[in-house]
C-alpha cells in the first residue's frame, strides 16, 4: 500500500493538530458533569447501534457458552432451595423472639458487561442496564464470585460501574463470623496476574488468618449500603503494621474484572441499617 | 477537511464494526486488538497529518465515551497518534509488512502510554505492568489484526492509492 504524496504536514495540518489537542484538553480539564454529559451524549446517538450490537453479540455468545455451566448450576441450587424454605420459616420464628423487623429484600436487573480498548478498562464499565432497568446510583454491582463494583451514573438504557480496582473505590468489610472489621480499598498493581486488595483499620489485637474470606458488612457505601455477605476476596498476608494500633491485611479479590461479562446490578432500595435493626412492637 | 473515498470508508467501517461484534470472543481483553485504534492507523498511513489528528480526535472522544475512567486522555492520545502517525509514515517509513506490522504496534503502545499519563496513572505499579506486559500484547495482537486486515483488503486500499 502506497501512502498518499501529500502526506507531509503543512501549515494547515498543524493548525488542525492543534486545534484537537486544544479541545482534547478542554475535554480533560471539564467539570464532571460536562464530560457525563458529553459522554452520554456520545453513547446515546454516534454509538447507540454499535453498542447493540455488541451487546445482542454478547448475548449470544453468553447463551452459547453459558448453557451447561448454567445447567449444573441451576442443579445445585435447586437442592439448596429445597432446604430454604424450612430456613425461612425458622428464621421468622427467630426474628419474632428476638423481636427484630423483617430481613429487607433485594432486587436485582442482570446487565452485560460492555468491555472496551482503552487500557484504563480496568477501572471502569459500561453496563447494558440502566434507569429504566431501575438501576440507579449506589446499586452494587455483584458477580457469582463476589462483588465487582458499584454504579456511579446512569443513563436511560445503559450505566457506568465503579470496579473495585479503582482508587477511589471503597467498601466496609468483615469476616463471615463478623468478628474483624476493616474498610477494603485497591492496592494497586502488585503484578499482571494478581488482584490485590488492603483490609485496613483492623485493630492490632485481631488477627486475620491466611485464607480467611472477607465479606461486605453491610455497613458504608458510596452512596447507599453494600448488602451484607457480598464475597470480596481472600486474605493472603499482612501488608503494613502500625504497632500497637492496627493493622493492614493485603487481599486476593474475589473478582478479576477483565474476565466478566455478566453481572447483577442489586436495584432494591437502598438498605436502612438503622430499620433493620429497630424493634417491632412487641405482641401479647 | 476529511477526505474519504468510499473503498477506505468501507474498510473503516467492516473494522469499527468487527471491533464491536467481535469484542466478546477475544478472551482476555486486555491483550485483544483494538481495531478502533488499527482503523485510525489504517486511515493515517493514506492521509494528512491534519486531518489524521482530526479522526483521532473523534475515535479518542469515542472510547473516552466508552471508557470514562479520565474523559478527554483517549482524545489526547488518539490526536497525537493520528498525526504521527501520518507524518512519520510519509517521512520515514517504506512500503513493506514488516514495517506496517512496526507501526501498528508502535501506534497502539504510544496510544495506551498516552492514555495512562494523560489519565494520571503514573504513580501506580499497575503503570508499569500495563506498559511491560498488557500494552506490547495488546499490541501485537493489533499489529497482527493489522496486517491480516492490510491484505484482506490491499486491492482496496491500492486502488485507493494510486487515485
Amino acid at each position: 500500500m502506497t501512502p498518499a504524496p501529500d502526506t507531509f504536514a503543512s501549515r494547515r495540518d498543524t493548525l488542525a493538530f492543534v486545534i484537537c489537542l486544544l479541545l482534547a484538553f478542554t475535554a480533560r480539564v471539564a467539570p464532571p458533569t460536562a464530560q457525563s454529559a458529553a459522554s452520554d451524549a456520545i453513547v446515546h446517538t454516534v454509538l447507540a447501534p454499535f453498542l447493540y450490537l455488541q451487546e445482542q453479540v454478547e448475548v449470544i455468545r453468553a447463551s452459547r457458552s453459558r448453557y451447561l455451566a448454567t445447567v449444573g448450576l441451576r442443579d445445585s441450587v435447586l437442592a439448596r432451595a429445597m432446604a430454604v424454605e424450612g430456613l425461612e420459616l425458622e428464621n421468622e420464628q427467630l426474628r419474632r423472639q428476638l423481636e427484630l423487623s423483617r430481613r429487607l429484600n433485594v432486587r436485582h436487573v442482570s446487565a452485560e458487561v460492555l468491555q472496551q480498548a482503552l487500557p484504563t478498562a480496568g477501572f471502569m464499565a459500561r453496563l447494558s442496564a440502566g434507569r429504566d432497568d431501575g438501576v440507579r446510583p449506589g446499586s452494587p454491582v455483584i458477580t457469582p464470585q463476589g462483588l465487582f463494583g458499584v454504579v456511579q451514573s446512569v443513563s436511560s438504557g445503559q450505566s457506568v460501574a465503579l470496579l473495585w480496582t479503582h482508587g477511589d473505590f471503597r467498601v466496609s468489610a468483615m469476616t463471615l463470623d463478623g468478628s474483624v472489621f476493616g474498610i477494603v480499598a485497591p492496592r494497586g498493581g502488585g503484578g499482571p496476574n494478581t488482584m490485590l486488595l488492603e483490609l485496613r483499620g483492623v485493630p492490632y489485637q485481631q488477627e486475620v488468618p491466611v485464607e480467611t474470606m472477607i465479606y461486605t458488612s453491610g455497613l458504608g457505601g458510596t452512596s447507599g449500603v453494600y448488602p451484607r455477605g457480598i464475597p470480596i476476596g481472600t486474605i493472603v498476608g499482612v501488608g503494613e503494621e502500625q504497632e500497637g494500633w492496627s493493622r493492614t491485611y493485603v487481599a486476593r479479590a474475589a473478582v478479576a474484572p477483565a474476565s466478566v461479562s455478566h453481572v447483577v446490578v442489586l436495584t432494591g432500595p437502598a438498605l436502612d441499617v438503622q430499620q433493620a435493626f429497630a424493634e417491632t412492637p412487641s405482641g401479647p | 477537511m476529511l477526505r474519504l473515498d468510499y473503498r477506505l470508508a468501507g474498510v473503516l467501517l467492516v473494522l469499527v464494526v468487527l471491533h464491536f461484534v467481535l469484542r466478546p470472543f477475544m478472551g482476555d481483553l486486555r491483550v485483544a486488538p483494538d481495531l478502533l485504534l488499527l482503523a485510525l492507523l489504517v486511515y493515517a498511513i493514506q492521509a494528512r497529518p491534519g486531518d489524521a489528528a482530526i479522526a483521532g480526535f473523534v475515535i479518542g472522544l469515542v472510547a473516552d465515551a466508552l471508557t470514562p475512567v479520565a474523559f478527554g486522555a483517549g482524545a489526547l492520545a488518539h490526536t497525537c497518534v493520528g498525526y504521527l502517525a501520518a507524518w512519520g509514515k510519509a517521512v520515514f517509513f517504506a512500503e513493506s509488512v514488516p514495517v506496517s506490522a512496526g507501526f501498528f504496534f508502535a501506534g497502539t503502545w504510544l496510544r495506551d502510554l498516552l492514555v495512562l499519563v494523560a489519565g494520571r496513572h503514573l504513580g501506580d505499579r499497575t503503570l508499569l505492568w500495563q506498559l511491560a506486559v498488557w500494552s506490547p500484547l495488546k499490541a501485537l495482537t493489533t499489529a497482527v489484526a493489522g496486517v491480516l486486515a492490510l491484505m484482506l483488503f490491499r486491492r482496496w486500499l491500492d486502488e485507493r492509492a494510486r487515485a
